[in-house]
């Protein structure tokens, strides 16, 4: 929910110096650069916009203060979410004593918007290594990025291939990382405070991914814990500038492939409310699209599991949850047509009806799976070393949640109550009912509780689906019809579907966390701006900070639990 | 006997002895991914003969032939010998094991054990003990992080478990009188008991030391793939891989298998009723029931250990040691007390 009226009016009596302006997509908080701390701390402190949501930077390309950034506060008591917005040329104050979080966040932007942070403690590159000299995300760099590096084909230095057939081959190529750009950055890190740095990664199988950490070691106590991302970034904010509305869905797909669907539903719901759709979509496709990301969010968790009881040693609960995900994939295969990247949700609705016998299969697997759950809590739950591995581990109070930014099962497991399917129902949630489980300590133990839990409602949340579509008749649309073709295109394959300008964040809840999306658009075909709000870098970001002094053995536990997926958090 | 009779008969022993081990080892390879893939509801290797029966040989041919590697920054010498100090003292356990009661071949008095010492169990635990240079060694020699954290966790984990094992031990040595593997086995059937009966605690020690000795699950941190990638071995390649998990997790669980039933289960003595005697459904074996008696024994408690290795996840190396000294070692030497008071009841 926005802010409502009477909150940014109350802002306005407190700071007078900023300007407050509420539309129906969001609530914003204009402020000058110079007093940006200090109404951010105001709101904050004051005001109860505790949870940091997002912060990045919009290129104008307007001559004077050409970078809009803007801060995505939430408040947890009220229901409320805030944008402060400001403007630089080139520098803002930083943010990193309100958050943690806001710390990456304007890594981010300084790796991709060239924006100097005053005060940040550890200004380098998120993702580009430290030697590369452009700023991806701004709007004069190419999308092809600089073709500046010679790169003959083999076939033109061995056989004497002269290229001039119709082979399509580009003989410049952008610069790529050499292994002494990597060194830099490497050496470019946070000073270590210990004589054993062990590399972690990039590719390490405890790491779920191509992450990198730095752990220093004391004997096998890690003394601090660096992480060097961009293993996996493709640029999929710049991409998503270039790619009609519709057309990004399937970059959606690939940022958290665990959770295709799921992405796929947010980014579908953020167009539909920015285009003021979303009561015109058909019952019959938010049922679908609700049941379906439910069923992904199942078969997210079980992938989940299955790592996590492989982390600490509990070989066969690995296959037991696999053998239960095929199913879900089966069944997601034979609806959509896609295991893994499944782009099944259009603009306005589904991309197909459901199959003839798809609820009657959906409903045999929730017949069982309750009892296969069972099982797998009976070897776990109780188990003596599983709790000793778990309990106490990787503990997280409700002032830590804010800090850093954290959302989904890991705020969850903390006991603050933050579900998007809850606090900003989209889609079908707002007519089933399921509860929201919540933890009490905060540990890897709390943060498997939950993840189990869900499992449990998203079965809930699929029997009330299955019931409501056994009555909705096989002619009903699963597509919505536009009144006015002519102004609004809706089309399955969404070609010539124009958006008014405007901008939204709205987000969707994904396993893994608040997936949102702020888009600006200028009106057209495309996007001006997309920020991906991920849920994993978030929850990433809490990392190094649950490592402390800790042991190797819980690199694997504490990582696992937060459950960060790279594609997701690399982008 | 005379001294070449003598010298054959230790030559056919130590023959007989490492090829059953050797054999044995390598086929067990298959029993534990025949084992762990119906637990895991698989069926297991099937193609490579029937139900997977030549697997071990395809695995062997396959390590044989593939690419030495030696690491360039390696210690080479260390980094061979390591594999030398794995594979010798785990398999030199089996030195002292009495597989049977005394058999008449040939005209001769055959003990079935290699070398029957009065000092059998001290023997059996200095050359488990010899076995964590192996470990050290490679995890040194590999000049890798992870395979030196690994090796630090092994040797960590033996350090404790060997006191433990030591102590576990004490209570059957005691009951018997002597130190001798095969004394220990004519003991418990003189005395018409399984050391288990009068020794519970110190069994159920015995297993958890055996369990951390032989890195299994849940004590096998220092292999825990997820964060060290197979620890001290990850710098290993082809056969020289292979000889580590075939000496860690079968050869020593093999030769800690029959100390313990040695020990406790009564060699190989048939089922036992506690102090009245023996009861024996394999009696028309004659004189061999006894041998087919101490494998079915050392066969329930590798499937024991495999049960356990597929199911449990793996504790944290301070818990494992935590347990050691406060736990295992206070118990163990419990038991020594109860045992100082049981020890002259019984008839010697």
């Amino acid at each position: 929910m926005q802010a409502s009226e009477r909150t940014l009016n109350e802002i306005k009596a407190k700071l007078p110096y900023v300007e407050v302006k509420k539309d129906k997509l969001l609530s914003v908080v204009y402020v000058q650069k110079e007093l940006l701390i200090n109404t951010l701390k105001a709101i904050k402190e004051d005001f109860g916009f505790k949870l940091f949501i997002d912060h990045s930077v919009v290129d104008t390309l307007e001559a004077q203060n050409r970078f809009e950034a803007f801060y995505i506060l939430y408040n947890v008591d009220t229901k409320e979410r805030i944008v402060v917005k400001t403007r630089t040329e080139h520098s803002l104050p930083s943010a990193e004593k309100l958050w943690f979080a806001a710390k990456w966040a304007e890594r981010e932007c300084y790796d991709m918007f060239g924006i100097n942070y005053e005060g940040h403690e550890h200004l380098v590159r998120a993702f580009m290594w430290d030697t590369y000299s452009h700023h991806p995300l701004r709007k004069d760099f190419p999308l092809q990025g600089y073709e500046t590096v010679e790169l003959p084909s083999l076939n033109e230095t061995v056989f004497g291939d002269t290229l001039s057939g119709t082979m399509n081959y580009r003989r410049t190529h952008t610069y790529v990382p050499t292994l002494k750009d990597l060194e830099y950055t490497e050496r470019n890190r946070i000073k270590k405070k210990a004589q054993v740095v062990l590399n972690w990664g990039p590719l390490h199988p405890g790491t779920h991914g191509t992450m990198w950490f730095l752990f220093d070691l004391e004997g096998e106590r890690i003394v601090q814990t660096d992480v060097i991302l961009g293993q996996l970034h493709r640029g999929v904010e710049k991409l998503a500038e270039h790619e009609p509305y519709q057309q990004f869905l399937v970059y959606t797909d690939r940022m958290d492939y665990i959770s295709a669907l799921c992405s796929n539903q947010a980014w579908t719901v953020a167009v539909e409310r920015l285009l003021g759709i979303e009561d015109i979509v058909p019952l019959k496709a938010k049922y679908i699209r609700t049941m379906m990301s439910e069923l992904q969010r199942i078969n997210s968790h079980l992938l989940w599991l299955g790592t996590y009881a492989l982390d600490l040693g509990a070989l066969t609960i690995f296959l037991y949850a696999f053998k239960e995900r095929e199913k879900i994939m089966d069944i997601i295969e034979g609806i959509t047509g896609a295991r893994l990247t499944i782009s099944y949700t259009r603009i306005g609705g589904v991309r197909m009806d459901l199959p003839e016998g798809a609820l009657e299969v959906i409903e045999s697997f929730i017949k069982f799976f309750p009892k296969e759950l069972k099982d797998w809590e009976k070897i776990l739950s109780r188990n003596r070393i599983w709790v000793k591995r778990n309990k106490d581990v990787g503990v997280l109070s409700k002032e830590d949640i804010y800090f850093y930014g954290l959302t989904g099962a890991v705020a969850r497991g903390s006991g603050v109550f933050y579900d998007i399917r809850k606090l900003e129902p989209y889609d079908a949630y707002s007519m089933v009912e399921f509860d929201v489980p919540l933890g009490e300590n905060g540990d890897c133990y709390d943060r498997y509780l939950v993840r189990i839990e869900e499992m449990k409602q998203s079965i809930r949340i699929i029997e009330q689906c299955v019931q409501k579509l056994k009555t909705m008749s096989p002619n009903e649309p699963f597509m919505a019809e536009s009144q006015d073709p002519k102004k609004l295109k809706l089309t399955l394959d969404g070609i010539g579907l124009k958006v008014p300008a405007g901008e939204i964040y709205s987000s969707g809840e994904n396993p893994r966390g608040e997936l949102g999306f702020y888009i600006n658009s200028k009106g057209g075909l495309k996007p001006y701006r997309v920020k991906i709000r991920p849920g994993s870098f978030y929850n990433l970001c809490v990392y190094p900070h649950l490592m402390e002094n800790r042991y190797v053995a819980d690199a694997v536990t504490i990582l696992a639990s937060l459950d960060p997926v790279v594609g997701e958090v690399d982008r | 006997m005379s001294i070449v009779a003598l010298g054959i008969i230790i030559a056919i022993k130590v023959v007989v002895i490492l090829a059953i081990i050797l054999g044995i080892g390598a086929y067990l390879t298959l029993v534990e991914r025949k084992v762990a893939a119906h637990i895991q509801r698989r069926p297991g290797p099937m193609v490579v003969g029937w139900h997977g029966l030549l697997q071990p040989l395809a695995d062997g041919i396959k390590l044989l032939t593939k690419e030495d590697i030696l690491p360039s920054s390696a210690n080479q010498v260390l980094y061979n010998l390591a594999i030398i100090m794995a594979l010798v003292p785990a398999s030199l356990v089996f030195a002292v094991v009495p597989f049977g009661p005394e058999i008449h071949v040939f005209g001769y008095d055959v003990k079935p054990i290699l070398t029957d010492v009065n000092i059998g169990i001290i023997m059996a635990f200095a050359f488990g003990s010899l076995a964590v240079y192996g470990v050290a060694l490679s995890g040194w020699a590999s000049n890798s992080k992870y395979a030196l954290i690994g090796a630090l966790r092994k040797a960590g984990i033996i350090i404790s478990y060997e006191v433990v094992i030591t102590f576990a031990a004490l209570g059957p040595i005691m009951l018997a009188k002597s130190l001798s593997t095969y004394d220990i086995v004519m003991a418990q059937i003189h005395q018409k008991v399984w050391y288990i009966f009068l020794q519970p605690i110190s069994f159920v020690v015995f297993v958890f030391a055996l369990l951390a000795e032989t890195g299994r699950v849940p004590f096998d941190i220092q292999e825990a793939e997820a964060e060290l990638v197979t620890g001290f071995t990850v710098e290993y390649g082809g056969m020289k891989f292979g000889l580590f998990p075939l000496v860690e997790w079968y050869v020593e669980v093999l030769s800690l298998s029959s100390i313990l039933t040695v020990l406790y289960l009564g060699g190989w003595s048939p089922i036992n009723i506690p102090f009245v005697g023996f009861v024996d459904p394999l009696f028309f074996l004659g004189p061999w029931s006894g041998f087919i008696w101490f494998i079915i024994k050392v066969t329930i408690l590798f499937l024991l250990v495999l049960w356990l290795h597929w199911t449990l996840p793996r504790y944290r190396i301070d818990q494992i040691t935590t347990i050691a000294w406060k736990v295992m070692l206070p118990l163990a030497l419990f038991n020594i007390l109860i045992t100082a008071f049981i020890a002259p009841l019984l008839r010697g």
